[in-house]
């Protein structure tokens, strides 16, 4: 038996462990540490969203807010949903008087467990970024969620604090800039990505009483404003003008591309090829 | 009373000294001081005569908070001595001793200490010390006597007592008259005689005091602060006078506090750190931990985040701190420290989460770091509770009786009874078997409402909600655009309405809400509600958005 087949044997040996004790998804290596969000957002991302790395999230007009808190906060659900911890909710207090406090029944709703979420209220930025570095740091939450307001003190050298606490954690930091509506292209920060989100119409469900359909799943739409791709990475990278359009599904914890089911304006790369030109 | 005034008013400590206070619109002198006891003036005395007798007496007001704050600060310095010390009045401290005189070299050193502590402060102490707080409390005020020896008895007991005045046995003054147009006078002339006619006389009362003077009922006092589980102290015989110091003594303290608790198989959920400046000030700083804490480490940094979050101001070492005690206020069994080998990566991960929470706490307060809770109530705004995270596993019993309680009150309507959630969260091994079945339950949710999975409650809810302008094709329909925030929507799918009343049977009269979910043309979803039923409670309908989704 030669030294390579042996090592292969107890590789192999470990991973039948590893299923049997059904903690596959625990220990994951960090070139495969990404979390798939969808198909086409993956290719940008070059295979998911980074465990480890800190991502940026801005609303695309003031009445967005709501919208990127609520995608922050569905990523925070994938992430928990795969490694099987707390998530961290932390926001600044002008944040939460401004956009209302989150609510417990409605994250339930969202498809977020309630018993696995922990809330914190910082009194301004510099300790939201402080403490959102400690929750980083101590490897203990699935996701932390920072929702700051004055981003004043948000620069090169608090982003690249924030994304080193995530490399040593090995969990994200997701940075929900409340505030910053719009700006996201003006930004420079060490981030490796930047989403830009706006609310989406959903698709309505006809109401049973006919006349205006009802409010269907929570959609986004999604602009990936800047990506950093990692050594080896696959990804396609940013491309600030594409919009990307995505269904939250609260059963399934997971995104959708949905069926445009409205004659809005589409991107055009989403459009059926029949109907394109 | 004397001393305070002339601390306060900084008064030539060879001046004859009084403060008087208004009783019943007569101005009385309430205190003197030794120097114009010595010339005849006594508390009671009205405030004119005192000044025609002694031309060069000293006037001040008397200020009972004041004084009570003062009071309340040499007990907490006297927390030295014993754990266990009392108010006793406006005027006077109870310490209990039991077991701690050897620590000053008998109770003699001990007495001793005290007054020389307190006497560098320029307050004047009448200690007295004996063997039941009553018979202490008599020898202070009105022996010249300082100690009883310990089991004292007979004679011996009646020599030191039976000449005292019947007032040592703090009653009030009324009985005391009473006494005194008996011909009783002294303690003595009470004891001596049969107890019946005295009870009968006098009251109960008189009888059990006198019996706890004897020490044959035994008194209690009750303190201030309880006395802690464990507690250990380091003195230093020069005085620190940086916090950084203060912070190495601390970590030493922990060490030994950490040796006790290991000891006995136990773990620290309340921590307090005393602090005694040489100069008589104490300061008491505690904090609290989510999970029994047994690391010596864990313990400093707790105080070290408390002391850098602000709330706190900073170690202040005056003239110099030269005495600390870290005590361990609650104390709770830890499980043993090895697991089993498939939970190790659990509760290592739930360890690493507690002292997050913990020092998250320290630092911003235990509201700003919460846990969120669901409530089975009706009206939206109480259907969540916020318990402090830190507050660890102790909230999951207490909040389980909660539940049913409102429950069994309101379990009329259906709607609010999805979110219900009654399992204990927050304990290790509970959070290790929950995982499995935690999704489902937001997942029941959705699938309760069929085709449409879209959430039926906001992501966020203002804690007040806010009024908009509606325009509507009938005055009790949907709406068709609002103005929110000074921002015109159109509402491009609407779901409602769901009518949620007011808890009628608790406070009738309060309107009752019919709920909507609208999304306006651009995808913003927001949670709309117009109050009182058209027609029928109302008939201007108000319009409200109390929360948005996400």
């Amino acid at each position: 038996m030669s030294p390579g087949d042996r090592a292969e044997g107890v590789a192999r040996l470990r991973r039948a462990v590893a299923t049997i004790e059904g903690r596959r998804e625990a220990a994951p290596t960090r070139a495969a540490d990404r979390l798939p969000l969808t198909r086409a957002l993956d290719r940008a991302l070059g295979g998911g969203l980074a465990a480890d790395g800190l991502h940026e999230i801005a609303p695309a007009s003031a009445l967005d807010g709501p919208a990127a808190m609520g995608f922050a906060l569905a990523l925070a659900a994938r992430f928990m949903a795969v490694r099987r911890r707390v998530a961290i909710v932390m926001a600044e207090d002008f944040a939460l008087a401004e956009m209302g406090a989150l609510y417990g029944p409605g994250l339930a709703a969202f498809g977020l467990d309630l018993s696995r979420l922990v809330f914190v209220r910082a009194p301004d930025a510099s300790a939201l970024f402080q403490a959102m570095e400690d929750a980083l740091k101590s490897g203990a939450p699935a996701a932390v969620i920072g929702e700051a307001w004055r981003l004043k003190s948000y620069d090169l050298a608090a982003s690249r604090r924030l994304l080193l606490a995530a490399r040593a954690g090995g969990a994200p930091a997701l940075l929900t800039a409340a505030s910053a509506y719009g700006a996201a292209d003006g930004f420079s920060s060490a981030a490796e990505t930047r989403f830009e989100i706006a609310a989406a119409p959903s698709a309505h469900p006809p109401s049973a009483g006919g006349g205006r359909g009802l409010p269907g799943a929570p959609a986004f739409a999604v602009r990936l404003v800047k990506a950093r791709i990692g050594a080896g990475g696959a990804g396609q990278g940013a491309d600030p003008t594409r919009i990307f359009r995505l269904a939250w599904r609260a059963e399934e914890l997971s995104f959708d591309e949905p069926t445009l089911s409205l004659p809005v304006a589409a991107a055009v790369d989403d459009r059926p090829r029949a109907t394109r030109a | 009373m004397t001393d305070r005034a002339r601390r306060a008013h900084e008064i030539d400590p060879r001046a004859p000294l009084a403060v008087v206070a208004t009783v019943k619109n007569a101005r009385r002198l309430a205190g003197v001081d030794a120097n114009a006891a010595r010339l005849g003036l006594a508390p009671g005395l009205m405030l004119a005569d005192a000044e025609a007798r002694q031309p060069s007496l000293v006037v001040c007001d008397v200020e009972p908070e004041a004084e009570a704050r003062l009071l309340e600060r040499v007990a907490d310095a006297c927390a030295r001595f014993t754990p266990l010390t009392a108010l006793d009045g406006r005027d006077g401290l109870m310490l209990d001793v039991s077991g701690v005189a050897h620590l000053f070299g008998g109770e003699e050193g001990l007495v001793a200490e005290v007054e020389a502590r307190l006497s560098r402060q320029r307050l004047t102490v009448a200690p007295g010390l004996a063997d039941s707080p009553r018979a202490a409390w008599a020898l202070a005020r009105f022996s010249l006597r300082r100690i009883a020896p310990a089991g004292l008895a007979g004679k011996d007991f009646a020599r030191l007592y039976h000449d005292l005045p019947a007032a040592a046995l703090g009653l009030d003054a009324e009985t005391c008259a009473d006494m005194a147009r008996a011909g009783l006078r002294r303690i003595g002339d009470l004891a001596l005689r049969p107890r019946a006619p005295i009870a009968a006389r006098f009251g109960a009362e008189t009888i059990a005091r006198l019996d706890a003077l004897a020490g044959d009922e035994r008194g209690a006092i009750s303190p201030r602060f309880p006395a802690p589980d464990l507690s250990v102290e380091r003195r230093f015989a020069s005085p620190i006078a940086t916090s950084e110091a203060a912070f190495v003594a601390l970590a030493k303290l922990a060490d030994d506090l950490a040796l006790l608790l290991e000891r006995r198989g136990k773990g620290v959920r309340r921590l307090e750190l005393m602090l005694f400046r040489i100069d008589g000030g104490a300061r008491r700083i505690s904090v609290g931990a989510g999970r029994p804490l047994a690391e010596a480490k864990a313990m400093a940094r707790l105080f070290g985040e408390r002391l850098a979050g602000g709330a706190e101001e900073e170690i202040d070492a005056g003239f110099g701190i030269d005495l600390m005690r870290l005590s361990c206020l609650i104390a709770e069994q830890v499980a043993p420290a090895q697991g089993e080998w498939e939970r190790l990566e659990e509760s290592a991960g739930a360890r690493s989460l507690a002292d997050l929470v913990d020092r998250l706490s320290a630092r911003l307060g235990t509201r700003r770091v919460t846990r969120l809770e669901l409530v089975a109530a009706h009206l939206p705004e109480q259907a969540v509770a916020a318990t402090p995270a830190a507050l660890g596993e102790t909230r999951a019993a207490g909040q389980g009786n909660r539940h049913c309680e409102e429950q069994s009150d309101e379990a009329i309507q259906q709607r609010s009874q999805r979110f219900w959630i009654a399992s204990p969260i927050g304990r290790a091994e509970a959070r290790a078997f929950a995982v499995e079945e935690r999704p489902a339950e937001g997942r029941a949710m959705a699938r309760n409402d069929e085709a449409c999975d879209a959430p039926t409650r906001p992501l966020r809810l203002f804690e007040r909600p806010e009024p908009i302008e509606t325009l509507a094709e009938v005055p009790d329909g949907p709406p068709l655009r609002f103005r929110w925030r000074r921002v015109l929507h159109e509402v491009a799918a609407i779901e409602g309405p769901e009518r949620i009343a007011a808890p009628w049977w608790r406070r009738p009269g309060a309107p009752t809400r019919d709920y909507f979910r609208a999304e306006d043309a651009l995808g913003r979803r927001f949670w709309l509600y117009r109050e009182g039923l058209y027609g029928r409670e109302t008939t201007q309908a108000k319009w409200f958005v109390h929360g948005v989704f996400g």
